[in-house]
């Protein structure tokens, strides 16, 4: 109860539209000319010293995606992106080695405070001794500025560091899985991050690991129209454990700014990933002006037998959200789950889902979805199962709910099932209704306000998917749909 | 997708691909790849077909003419049964036809589609129209049985006035590419509506239901679909529930299960719900699975042999679509009609 209650006191103690995370930081940045052509490219590569073989890939990329055009089939609407009028690269203007938090500039931390972030996190960037056991490798706009808890990691033999990074101290194992899941040329958005990404994270958990402690990273949009290219690559060896943190927050802004991730995930035999996400970008004004279009494409490759991946979120924010995390269900007896919660409010438009790809015999797939419309939102489940000929034993569970609260939002479901063989068992349930009248009144009749009601009521509709969430995520997660939720009521 | 595509035999360019969402599972270009040439003029077929021992009306198209040589009926029914019956005695060849129903204020009405056929590699399409005025009613009961090298699309829109009733149950068996299209808008406004669907499938047939149902009102909507796939046979169900700005009332239920009794059998579904409005309460289920095995052997272990313990359960299961036609006469044949193809397919 008692987190109820601070639900309701964060959500009373906001005005309308008042995005709490809407900011800027004012710290020099450097630049690349705005526009996208080959120079472009190469002036990434550069900046970054990447090896030759790094700058020939993305030129590859870039060269492909100059020829695919721009997928339109999502249920969602937004005005026609520019390519040519975004930065395609903004760093920090920094010394160029950081390796302790001193270097870090006050600003910067002075941001993470005003993030409102767990405080656990903050005293680790903070350098606080003897806090939490929670690594963060937080990323400012486009470079990684500071991975806190490195030399544990490396104790336990977990690689934790920028991509960037990576690339000049582990090329081999970059160049041997970037790119392994989420081809090149996999779609238009993964094709255009492949060509210009900036930075993300990088983790290798050896063989039998299990890491340590929770890895975390902040992303964090900042400069004005600078898209940002996120790469994330995880790769959980035999036998390892890894719990991976992606939360996000974004400054207010007018314009629109384009977000094209690409997480890639190989999991080995006996491996297993929990991959969690709370994303709260800002999702534009009360007329949906100057929100983030979060296009991105995440992936998890369950290569050996009886590897496992769960992808845990929790999407509040974003003026536009398009996004599948699935599953290769490609080992014998693998595993995929998937939850979700998607809340959209006023004018926001939410496409997502997953896929689950049964090739792999016994394999098993989890999906359960809950989305929540208000406003004039629009929300949408998407997703495939699918299984091979080859996989039998395939076991699939799909349950995708949605809540509408108000006249005007819209929620939709298009579930795909391709079912090959006969020895696979696919099941799909979902509803849609509003929230119940007769809850309402119950809740009412104990005594609790209209607003304490709805937010208890839905916290009960998502709970399913918050206790799948690690603990530093499930309070945030929490009041973050209330406040999602502010002013949809009455 | 709320449209229905309108395929014209002479025109390639209007022959959708699996490029086009509504027909991604069932490829019609790569199975039609050129005009077809115009099925011959046939003799007016004897009276009758699969519900022939009904006293009915009767309107039958031959190689997609009536008697008249007209290529669209335009149909009054005011009361009674009527037999709907398209007969094809053609091979590389095609036809297409329309009809316009009208079942006016009050009238209730049972119609017997049946897509009937002696030929060979034919393409058919035929397209309906159903109008049913204030209080009228209507059950539709269509049995498609064609040849395994036929390819065979009907498209159906309904319109509906207040208080009027529409029932429909398709049984389809598949061809090289046999597709049942159905566009509904539910009004509210006291109207009833069930879509039930049922194949069977095997060889390497191909059979695709596709229900559009869009509710500008309020109202009850009930959706069962099932259907059993064997062979490297390939079932498509697309059901799709829009429910308009407004409709709030909106009560509406889909379900669709099959049942996969090979491994090279092949069963896509794609149950979807868009809604706008927030009044509603609306469900679909959908379960793609074999025959469950601890109910076979409890089957057996009472002394029932494997195939016709496989019988009873698959009968069990398609039975339910059959209880849910109305029209009993209908109903009487349908049910051995079904078990009889069941039984070649387990």
């Amino acid at each position: 109860m008692a987190a109820v209650t601070e639900t309701i006191r964060t959500v009373q103690g906001l005005e309308a539209d008042k995005y709490l995370h809407g900011f800027v930081t004012d710290i020099e940045q450097e630049f690349a000319p705005k526009g996208l052509d080959e120079s472009t490219v190469r002036f990434i590569s550069e900046k970054k010293g990447e090896p030759e073989w790094m700058l020939a890939w993305r030129l590859d990329a870039f060269e492909r995606w100059q020829a695919m055009e721009e997928p339109d089939w999502a249920k969602v609407h937004y005005p026609k992106i520019d390519y040519q009028d975004l930065y395609y690269y903004a760093a920090p203007k920094k010394k160029p080695q950081l390796n302790s938090l001193d270097e870090v500039d006050p600003d910067l931390l002075a941001t993470y405070a005003k993030l409102g972030i767990p405080l656990r996190e903050q005293a680790v960037l903070a350098g606080v001794i003897n806090s939490p056991r929670v690594a963060v490798d937080a990323v400012f706009d486009s470079v990684s500025v500071a991975t806190t808890f490195k030399a544990e990691l490396a104790k336990a033999g977990v690689i934790f560091m920028p991509i960037s990074e990576a690339l000049k101290e582990h090329p081999e194992l970059v160049r041997k899985y970037l790119g392994s899941v989420v081809p090149v040329s996999d779609n238009y958005f993964a094709c255009l991050n492949s060509a210009v990404f900036s930075d993300g994270s990088f983790v290798y958990v050896p063989p039998g690991v299990r890491c340590p402690m929770e890895l975390s990273t902040y992303f964090r949009i900042n400069a004005q129209s600078t898209g940002q290219f996120e790469r994330t690559l995880i790769i959980a060896d035999r036998g390892s454990y890894v719990s991976y943190l992606e939360g996000c927050t974004a400054p207010m802004r007018d314009e629109n700014q384009l977000h094209a991730a690409v997480v890639e995930l190989v999991v080995l035999e006996d491996a297993q990933i929990k991959y969690s996400t709370v994303q709260n970008w800002y999702p534009g004004d009360a007329e949906g002006r100057g929100g983030i279009y979060n296009f991105v494409t995440k992936r998890a490759d369950c290569r050996e037998a009886r590897a496992k991946v769960s992808w845990t979120q929790v999407e509040t924010g974003s003026a536009v959200t398009w996004k599948y995390p699935s599953c290769i269900l490609r080992g014998d007896e693998s595993q995929g789950e998937f939850y979700s919660i998607a809340v959209t409010n006023g004018r926001q438009q939410a496409d997502t889902g997953t896929k689950m790809i049964h090739l792999g015999k016994n394999t098993r797939s989890r999906i359960i979805s809950k989305g929540i419309s208000a406003g004039k939102s629009s929300n949408t489940y998407r997703g495939l199962v699918s299984s091979h000929a080859k996989a039998k034993g395939a076991r699939n569970f799909t349950q995708c709910d949605s809540l509408l609260i108000g006249k005007e939002c819209g929620a939709h479901t298009v579930p795909y099932v391709e079912a090959k063989n006969a020895h696979s068992v696919f099941e799909h349930e979902a509803t849609t209704t509003r929230l119940s009248d007769d809850q309402l009144f119950y809740c009412r009749s104990r005594g609790l306000s209209a607003e304490e009601s709805v937010a208890l009521l839905v916290n009960g509709f998502v709970r399913d998917v918050l206790q799948e969430l690690p603990m530093e995520f499930a309070v945030e997660a929490q009041k973050l749909v209330a406040v999602s939720l502010e002013g949809s009521v009455g | 997708m709320s449209a229905p595509f309108r395929i014209d035999l002479r025109d390639v360019s209007t022959f959708p691909t699996r490029r086009d969402e509504a027909w991604r599972w069932s490829d019609f270009r790569r199975v039609v790849s050129s005009p077809a040439a115009p099925a011959p003029e046939i003799a007016a077929p004897e009276p009758g077909g699969p519900f022939a021992a009904i006293e009915a009306s009767e309107t039958a198209f031959a190689n997609g003419r009536l008697p008249d040589g007209d290529a669209t009926a335009y149909l009054t029914l005011d009361g009674g049964v009527h037999r709907l019956r398209f007969v094809t005695q053609a091979d590389a060849s095609g036809w297409q036809a329309g009809v316009r129903i009208l079942v006016p204020d009050g009238a209730s009405v049972v119609l017997l589609e049946t897509y009937e056929s002696s030929g060979g590699a034919y393409v058919a399409n035929a397209a309906l129209t159903f109008h049913l005025e204030d209080g009228a009613s209507l059950e539709r009961i269509v049995l498609m049985d064609e040849p395994a090298d036929a390819v065979s699309v009907s498209t159906a829109t309904v319109e509906l006035k207040p208080g009027a009733r529409f029932a429909q149950t398709v049984v389809a068996t598949g061809a090289r590419l046999q597709r049942h299209e159905t566009h509904l808008e539910h009004p509210g406004q006291g109207v009833e509506v069930r879509m039930d669907g049922l194949y069977l499938l095997d060889g390497s047939r191909h059979a695709d239901l596709t229900t559009v149902l869009t509710h500008t009102g309020g109202g009850e909507t009930r959706q069962m679909c099932k259907g059993v796939v064997t062979g490297q046979a390939r079932a498509v169900f697309q059901g799709k529930i829009e429910v308009r700005p407004g409709a709030d009332g909106t009560d509406a239920r889909m379900r669709h299960d099959a049942l996969l009794l090979s491994d090279r059998a092949e069963v896509d579904a794609k149950p979807e719900l868009e809604i706008y409005a927030d009044d509603v309460q609306c469900a679909h289920g959908n379960t793609v699975g074999a025959l469950d095995d601890e109910a076979l052997f409890y089957i057996r272990s009472r002394g029932v042999p494997e195939v016709e313990a496989k019988i009873l359960l698959t009968q069990a299961f398609v039975g339910e679509v059959v209880d849910r036609i109305g029209f009993e006469p209908a109903r009487e044949i349908v049910g051995p009609w079904v078990a009889q193809r069941l039984e070649a397919l387990v």
